[in-house]
């Protein structure tokens, strides 16, 4: 014991000036009161001034600002004396839930690392300790041990230790991991390292240990804290994505909930060592359970010790994974199993159906009708395609399972005359929504954001086809043309079609719903091009070959017209074209101005030649 | 052909009605039991699914026995009455409903729609045609 020891225990922070002055050349003398300073965490002035005989000598009446920060953890301070059986159980080591621990020598800044660690290891001796991240902050070293045995020898080595200069080395042990950022550069070492531990022939990365990785060890970069293990996982899924094996081992991994997003960002992984870690239990797997995992490595995880019996383990583990074949390096027999559905997979989809074969004509001119003019300028001549009692409604809702959120995907334009009986239930305001009449029907129609169909790619199902009943239902996507950002909205429609007096059809019931459209919709989106093959079976000989008089190549609705007014008609397409331009791309007007011409012999000879 | 009037707000109330209750034994059958949902089907109806015709409850019953156990969850739902004398002279609906379905095997949520049109049949509601289709195409 130094001849002024001014014992101080239990330090938390840097700058232990009261300890040790030779070194320091501070003639300042600081005695305190036993007891009066227990616990403070800043100096109190006036209290200190008047209850603490401060010898103020050299610190010209300030309070000496290295003490900010000091603070006494339970102990009593300064007291001259050594203390023993004082009540305070100040050797009793208690392990920490971390798997770090911080290691404190005050003043340890007086002394080069190597003689520090090596009076430390000398004194541990034969156990090593493995100092990571040896810093000087302040007056004091320190650094981190991540093994709680040797984190307990520190603690006891405490005031063990003569240095050369006569005093005893102090030691303070914390159960705490250093502090980190992930930021690019970090995030770029990680990426290296991981680099160099990836075999691209067996897609395999082996991230054993990797906080001890010689790379990183200016970083503190464990695994066990979950914002490095996502910062590492985001790296394998931004560099690796096919990976297929990954080796976890040997990580202090406790907790692994936040691995929850593995399963979806690495589809493949297939082999996964995770270890001697500190998994405490066989339901933190659970976030994992998504993997199609053949092999994986548990060994060395609290988890198993809570089996008694082998073979409970391994079926509940296979629960889990129930494609594993091989577990902590052991093949498994192999399961027996239930003959199941396992991996029933839907039917495929196909683009239109057809009660009726002989309803496909009908079906494509009234749709390629019905369209033209919905998509028109002017929605009023859809007065012919209603039915005089006809009911009409809409009901819009956002496509929840699509969290893109796009300005241009406000539905507002529709959503204000849904009628979702699920939130309209007052029965007046549910006959108010239900268009009715023709006229209303129509207005309604006209109210709504013009609009253009990609007819091309329509799936169209015809479930009735009577002579006296159509029920159609068509479902795509069309383009607001007239709104801002011309927004995409994808749409399901039935018609109940009856025949009309005239030898016609019209529509008597039209429901309709429009929602937003999905990623996949929006890439598919009037992409159908004319000799695309997948033009929908109801319309397939609406796709033309169209020569170059044709209109615009993604203008489906016209393509669909001028071949249907050429067929009808016997013109060839330059002259269909021109009828249709002249009537403003009304079929019915151009066929009906065709006939016209016709019949009073105007239209050239040359106009049928093809 | 029909000269019916404007259907009143009691028959378009009921149509609504009947709708909600429809689609929740509905869907409730074929996430539940749907051993029993043929029941709900006319003799003759008429299924497509995704443009898969499937004629006839027995057929359409073993088709939907085939796909993997199911999850639907409705979000939107409109209904209309069809004039009495499209469908057999009888009462029936036209009912579109709309949500997100999720399958056994998979995990995401496809967004689907379907439009049925029930028929009343001696007490009993039952469906002359049912079309299904994911928003989706793929």
């Amino acid at each position: 014991m130094p001849k002024n020891g001014v014992r101080i225990r239990n330090f938390r922070n840097n700058e232990h000036f009261e300890h040790d002055d030779r070194s320091h050349n501070n003639t300042r003398r600081v005695s305190f009161k036993p007891g009066t300073n227990k616990g403070k965490n800043k100096w109190n002035n006036a209290k200190l001034l008047l209850d603490d005989d401060i010898d103020m000598t050299g610190s010209a009446g300030g309070v000496p600002v290295h003490r900010k920060g000091f603070r006494g953890r339970g102990g009593r301070l300064n007291s001259p004396a050594p203390r023993s059986g004082h009540g305070m159980p100040r050797k009793k080591f208690i392990a920490g839930v971390l798997p770090w621990y911080q290691i404190t020598i005050p003043h340890g800044a007086k002394h080069e690392k190597d003689v520090v660690l090596h009076a430390l290891l000398s004194y541990l001796s034969p156990d090593i300790f493995i100092p990571h991240y040896y810093k000087i902050n302040g007056n004091s070293a320190i650094f981190y041990v991540d093994d709680v045995k040797l984190a307990e020898k520190l603690f006891h080595a405490d005031r063990k230790i003569v240095m050369s200069d006569g005093f005893k080395l102090m030691v303070i042990v914390r159960n705490a991991v250093p502090n980190v950022n992930v930021d690019a550069a970090m995030k770029e070492k990680m990426k290296l390292a991981m680099a160099k531990r990836y075999n691209a022939v067996t897609k395999a990365l082996d991230l054993t240990k990797f906080h001890a990785d010689p790379d990183l060890s200016d970083l503190f970069c464990a695994l066990f804290r979950p914002v490095i293990m996502l910062v590492a996982i985001d790296i394998i899924a931004e560099n690796i994505p096919d990976i297929e094996a990954l080796n976890l081992n040997d990580n202090k991994l406790h907790g692994i909930e936040h691995l929850r997003s593995l399963p979806t960002k690495l589809k493949n992984l297939k082999i996964l060592y995770i270890g001697d870690n500190r998994i405490p239990h066989i339901g933190s797997l659970e976030a994992l359970k998504a993997l199609p995992l053949v092999e994986l490595y548990l060994k060395g995880n609290p988890l198993l010790n809570r089996f008694q019996d082998h073979d409970i383990y391994v079926s509940s583990v296979r629960k889990k994974f129930p494609k594993l074949t091989k577990l902590d390096g052991v093949d498994l027999p192999p399961a027996i199993g239930f003959d199941v559905l396992e991996n029933v997979s839907l039917p495929p989809r196909q683009q239109s159906f057809l009660v009726d074969p002989a309803g496909q004509g009908l079906v494509r001119e009234f749709l390629t009708q019905y369209f033209a003019i919905y998509d028109a300028d002017s929605r009023q001549p859809l007065l012919e395609a209603y039915h005089e009692h006809a009911t009409m409604s809409m009901a819009a809702n956002y496509l929840t399972c699509d969290n893109r959120n796009y300005s241009n995907q406000r539905l507002n334009a529709y959503l204000s005359n849904s009628r979702n009986i699920m939130r309209i239930t007052d029965p007046d305001s549910r006959r108010r929504y239900l268009r009715t009449g023709r006229l209303q029907v129509v207005s309604f129609l006209s109210d709504m954001p013009k609009t253009k169909h990609d007819l091309m790619g329509f799936s169209v199902d015809l479930l009735v086809y009577t002579p006296t009943m159509i029920l159609l239902t068509m479902a795509g996507v069309f383009k607001e043309t007239v709104t801002a950002g011309n927004p995409l909205r994808s749409f399901h429609r039935t018609f109940v079609i009856v025949p009309n007096a005239g030898g016609g059809f019209c529509i008597i019931n039209d429901i309709l719903f429009i929602t937003n459209t999905a990623k996949k919709q929006e890439e598919l989106a009037f992409s159908s091009g004319a000799e695309a093959a997948p033009a929908p079976a109801a319309v397939p000989a609406a796709a033309p070959d169209v020569a170059s008089a044709a209109p615009a190549p993604d203008d489906n609705a016209q393509k669909m017209m001028l071949n249907m007014l050429s067929q009808q008609t016997g013109m060839n397409e330059h002259w269909s074209v021109n009828c249709l331009q002249e009537t403003g791309w009304d079929f019915q007007r151009a066929l009906f101005v065709f006939n016209q011409l016709n019949s009073e012999g105007k239209i050239p000879p040359d106009a049928f030649v093809k | 052909m029909s000269h019916m009037p404007d259907p009143t707000t009691k028959a378009i109330e009921k149509a609504c009605e009947t709708a909600e209750e429809f689609t929740r034994v509905f869907y409730k059958q074929v996430d539940n039991s749907r051993h029993l949902t043929s029941k709900l089907y006319l003799d003759t109806a008429l299924l497509v699914w995704n443009g898969n015709g499937i004629t006839g409850s027995d057929k359409i019953q073993k088709f939907l026995m085939e796909l993997p156990s199911s999850n639907h969850v409705l979000k939107t739902l409109d209904a209309q009455p069809i004039a009495d004398s499209l469908v057999a002279n009888k009462l029936s609906y036209l009912i579109q409903a709309c949500g997100e379905v999720s399958y056994q095997n998979e995990d995401d949520q496809k967004p689907f729609q379907e439009t049925f049109v029930i028929v009343a049949v001696d007490s009993k509601w039952k469906i002359v045609s049912d079309c299904f289709r994911f928003q989706v195409p793929c």
